[in-house]
This record gives structure tokens, C-alpha cells and sequence, in this order.
């Protein structure tokens, strides 16, 4: 299961990227080429790298070393907001919203940011469209912070859809979420998929990382160990071995 | 469009100050003018503060630079006073927007901290500087109105106020409004968001000081004096104090807080140092039993008759407006 080359046409375009930690090594020389319209899964144990690696493919890091292209645009050391013009959205690990305004405002937030908003009626609109997709609307005027887990989880979801993006980078968006609350965000990010979007995936639960993806990129100690079709790739002795210690 | 009952209610207040001054003794006029300088310090910096989230005790340090740069100009160069006040509100706006680039990635207690330290060594050069400032002697500047009243002072004061809260809602109207507490709740999120938070953060800086620059250029041909006193903490607490009392996240909240603090404080005057006991006890009662303010509080317990109620779900047509409300100000 070799790397997969990065195409001329990737969309999110890692080459060779390095972060350092003091002397711990996070990410250690890893590539990965995104194609327009992939649904990536992203997986690996515990401090095997992944949210550094989302982290630098948002802006959120900069990269010690290799490159990050989006859209063909090299990105090193540009800030998260010019990575969030340039189409990149992301979610956080633990939810981290703006949890004293309220779910609407979370919404406009990032659409007022973009060069293409025409006036509030159209924001409005299309933050409308949101809240219906995620079946947040009877909790627009509500703030944040009275949210379930699960609902700050797609409440983070809606604020990237509404930055239009080109790409979202996904960090373990079904991390703590009720089982009942877990189908309904794994259905929510199929259908994005399904609508076209790109998507890059981090998660532990593998049922729910395999369910939805299509190619399935495997991590440990900083480095990536396998890269394919989910399947494939779970039978790999590498990756075995990274998940079990052996 | 139809005016709110909320927005005709601000008229009542206005009317209310305007008519006030005849009714007054020459005491009670002066209080209320200096509470007007009060008032536009606490609610200026609220918008950093409570707003923005920049917890900064430069505020007072920046109504002297404003007070002084004033003052200076119209003792040393004879620049007429209302061009002096426009060009304390540069310089203060100017030294803002620095103050804002060199805090860009200090946060919390951090940027507190620096911000002290910068109005303390300010204060220290206002003393050093005596040749320039006159240091602690104080510094004489020509009043903005001839004779002895302090009428045209408390109407100045009232229209400065005025201005600087239609400004500051202005601009917490517009989407930087919503850009401003997404920097104040999470900046890594308002990144990621899109949101420029270096630019907005150096934006608020120089608009708060700016408008601190204007309080303090009003204060100092007011007073006729400026003394290097203005930066002391106890005066940097005070204002904090009137806008915490009132609503730190509210710009109606901490005038009403400054206005309020400040006429208490002179109607326990007799009493000594009992009264920053009794004002001590204010704000620990605030801060215990209503952390927004209690201009929230009133307006939560006594004020809902003039606040809509909140749509059960936002359709496509009732969110706009939905998007001016939720920029309020109030």
C-alpha cells in the first residue's frame, strides 16, 4: 500500500510536512494529497499526530518543514483566517464555539467573512438553510453554551458549511456524541459528501470512520503507515500493530 | 421602518438630560458634567472589554495622552481648542493602534498586565517630563468656554457622550460587532472562522482609545488642569468599577453605571472613606448577584415589556432582522 502520489488537481496538497514539539517530532515528514471531492478518513491511536496535522493544514501550526498547498496556493505560514478565504474549514476537537452568542450568531460569524456575502437577507438565508439541514432551527436565538455535546458538534459542523468552503477537515466530530445523536452527524457528513464536498475525516470510532469514507489514511508516531481503500487497509499488519502495541 | 418601543425609549433619557440643567445647582451641574467624561471612558472601554474582550488598564493612560496632547498644543502653540481635542484624539488613537500590534498575541492576564505597566509608565513620564507637563504641579490649559459656567460644559459633554455611544453602536451594529465578541469568546475559533483577528484586535484598540482621547481632551479644558493623578490605578479601578456596576457587555449599562457611581460617590461624600467601603460593597454585590450588570438586571426584571419576545425558529424572511437584533447594543 504505497502513498498515494499527490495529483496535479489535489485540492489540499501536504508534502513532506514536519512539526516539532521541542524534541518530540509530532508530524514527521508526512504527505497527503486530497482530491476534489474525497471523503479522506483519517485515523491512528492516540498522539500518533493527527490533530497536528489538521492543525497545519488549517493555518492553526506552522509547518517546521515540507509544504501545504491549497488550490494550487502555497500556504506556509498564512494565518487560519487566510486559510478559512482560501476555502479551508475545519472543527475542533473538543467543540469550540463562540458559546455566549447565540447559535444564529455562531452561523453568521464566518459567512460575514466571506467576500462573496451579499447583505444580511442573504447571510440570513442561508444560515437558514443551515440550522434546517442540521435540525438546529428551534434553537437559533438560543446560545451556545446551553447546546448538548452533540449539538455543539453540529452546530461547529454548520459554522464550516456556512464559510462555503472547498474543504473540511473534520476533528473527531463524533468524539463524546450520543449514539442517537452519533447517526444522525455520520448521515449529515455523508450527505455533504454526497452533495460534493471534500472532506477530510479524524476520528477513533473506526465503525463510524469506515461507514462513511472511501479511503481510509492511517497514523502513528507522527509518520502515515497506510493509505487505501478502508478495508484494505484495516487488515494491514502496520496498522494492527500500531492499534494493538505489538 | 417602524421604530422599536425600545429605540423611542432612548428618547426619554435624552429629553430627560437636556432639560435637567435649569433644575440643577452649580454643584449638581458639575457632577453630572464630569460624569459625562466618565460616562464615555466606562462605555469605551466596555466595548474593549466587555465586548472585545481585551481586558486593558491603559484606558485612563490613553484620556491623558488625549488630555495632554490637547493641552499642549493649545498652551505651547495656540492650536484653538477643538482642533487641540482633534489632535489628542489622533495621538491617543495612534498610541492605541500600537498598544493593539504589540498585544497581538498576549491574552488574559498577560495583556492586563502589559497594559498596566504601559499606563504606569506613562504616568511616570507625565511626572519625569516636568519641563513639558509641568509634572505633578499639573499642567494649566485654556478653558473651551469663556465665564463660569458649567452649562456649556454639561451640554458639551452630553453631545460628546452622545456621539461616542452612536459611534461605538455603529460599529457594533455592523458585522464587526460580531466579529468583536467571536474575538472576545474563542480567537482560535474566530480564526478559523475567517475573522482577521490581529486586524479587529488593532481596530478596537485605536477606536477605544481614540474615543478615550476625546473624554480626555474634554476633561482637561473642562477642569482647566491635568494632573498626572488621571493614569493612577485607583482612577483606571474607577471607571472599570462604573462599567462592571452597570454592564460590562453593555454600552447603555455602563453609562448608566458611570453616571450612577459617580453621583453615589458624591452624595456619600460626607461620609468619608466610608463611601469607596459602601462602593466596594456595590461591586462585590454586583459581581455575587449580577455578573452582566445592573442595567441587565433591570432590565430583565422590570424592562420586558418593551423587548419582543425570540421567534421559535428562524425562517428564511424573520432572520434578517433577526441578524440586526442579535448585533445589539443593549
Amino acid at each position: 500500500m504505497a502513498s498515494q502520489l499527490a495529483a496535479p488537481t489535489a485540492l489540499v496538497d501536504a508534502r513532506a510536512l514536519i512539526k516539532r514539539f521541542g524534541g518530540i517530532r509530532a508530524v514527521d515528514g508526512i504527505s497527503l494529497a486530497v482530491q476534489p471531492g474525497e471523503l479522506v478518513g483519517l485515523i491512528g491511536p492516540n498522539g500518533s499526530g493527527k490533530t497536528t496535522l489538521i492543525n497545519l493544514m488549517s493555518g492553526a501550526l506552522v509547518p517546521d518543514g515540507g509544504t501545504i498547498r491549497v488550490g494550487g496556493v502555497v500556504m506556509n505560514g498564512k494565518a487560519a483566517h487566510v486559510f478559512a478565504g482560501h476555502g479551508v474549514a475545519r472543527t475542533f476537537q473538543i467543540p469550540r464555539l463562540f458559546r455566549r452568542m447565540t447559535v444564529l450568531e455562531n452561523l453568521l460569524a464566518p459567512a460575514l467573512t466571506r467576500k462573496s456575502a451579499h447583505g444580511h437577507g442573504t447571510i440570513a438565508l442561508r444560515a437558514a438553510e443551515v440550522l434546517t439541514f442540521l435540525r438546529l432551527s428551534h434553537l437559533a436565538h438560543g446560545e451556545a453554551r446551553a447546546l448538548s455535546g452533540g449539538q455543539q458538534k453540529l452546530l461547529e459542523l454548520g459554522r464550516a458549511m456556512m464559510l462555503e468552503p472547498r474543504v473540511f477537515l473534520l476533528d473527531e466530530p463524533f468524539a463524546g456524541v450520543h449514539p442517537k445523536l452519533l447517526g444522525e452527524l455520520v448521515e449529515r457528513i455523508a450527505e455533504l459528501s454526497r452533495r460534493g464536498y471534500t472532506i477530510v475525516l479524524v476520528d477513533h470510532n473506526l465503525d463510524a470512520v469506515r461507514g462513511v469514507v472511501r479511503r481510509l489514511v492511517v497514523m502513528a508516531r507522527g509518520r502515515q503507515i497506510a493509505d487505501g481503500a478502508p478495508d484494505e487497509v484495516l487488515r494491514s499488519p502496520d496498522v494492527i500493530d500500531a492499534y494493538t502495541g505489538a | 421602518m417602524p421604530r422599536s418601543p425600545l429605540q423611542i425609549w432612548w428618547l426619554v433619557p435624552i429629553v430627560a438630560a437636556l432639560a435637567l440643567p435649569p433644575l440643577l445647582n452649580g454643584y449638581w451641574l458639575h457632577v453630572l458634567s464630569v460624569s459625562w467624561y466618565y460616562a464615555i471612558l466606562a462605555a469605551s472601554w466596555a466595548l474593549l472589554a466587555g465586548y472585545a474582550g481585551q481586558f486593558s488598564f491603559a484606558h485612563m493612560a490613553f484620556a491623558a495622552i488625549g488630555g495632554y496632547a490637547s493641552g499642549l498644543l493649545a498652551v505651547d502653540l495656540h492650536l484653538p481648542v477643538p482642533l487641540g481635542i482633534l489632535c489628542g484624539i489622533a495621538a491617543a488613537g495612534i498610541v492605541g493602534a500600537a498598544i493593539g500590534w504589540l498585544c497581538l498575541r498576549m491574552r488574559g492576564p498577560y495583556l492586563s498586565l502589559f497594559t498596566l505597566a504601559f499606563a504606569l509608565i506613562f504616568q511616570l513620564m507625565l511626572i519625569a517630563e516636568y519641563q513639558f507637563t509641568r509634572g505633578s504641579l499639573g499642567l494649566s490649559v485654556p478653558e473651551i468656554f469663556a465665564g463660569r459656567s458649567d452649562t456649556p460644559y454639561y451640554y458639551t459633554g452630553f453631545v460628546l457622550l452622545l456621539v461616542s455611544l452612536s459611534a461605538m453602536s455603529f460599529l457594533l451594529r455592523s458585522r464587526v460587532g460580531i466579529f468583536l465578541r467571536a474575538l472576545r469568546e474563542d480567537e482560535d475559533a474566530a480564526e478559523a472562522c475567517g475573522i482577521d483577528t490581529a486586524l479587529y484586535k488593532i481596530l478596537i484598540f485605536t477606536v477605544t482609545s481614540a474615543i478615550a482621547g476625546l473624554a480626555g481632551g474634554f476633561y482637561g479644558h473642562f477642569v482647566g488642569i491635568l494632573t498626572p493623578n488621571l493614569v493612577t490605578i485607583p482612577e483606571m479601578g474607577l471607571v472599570v468599577a462604573m462599567a462592571v456596576v452597570g454592564g460590562v457587555e453593555s454600552l447603555p449599562g455602563a453609562v448608566v453605571g458611570a453616571v450612577f457611581v459617580y453621583v453615589l460617590s458624591e452624595v456619600l461624600r460626607d461620609t468619608g472613606q466610608m463611601r469607596f467601603v459602601v462602593l466596594g460593597l456595590l461591586i462585590m454585590l454586583t459581581q455575587r448577584y449580577a455578573q452582566n450588570g445592573l442595567w441587565t438586571l433591570a432590565l430583565g426584571r422590570g424592562g420586558r415589556f418593551w423587548r419582543r419576545p425570540p421567534p421559535r425558529a428562524v425562517a428564511p424572511e424573520a432572520a434578517a432582522p433577526a441578524v440586526e437584533r442579535e448585533t445589539n447594543v443593549g
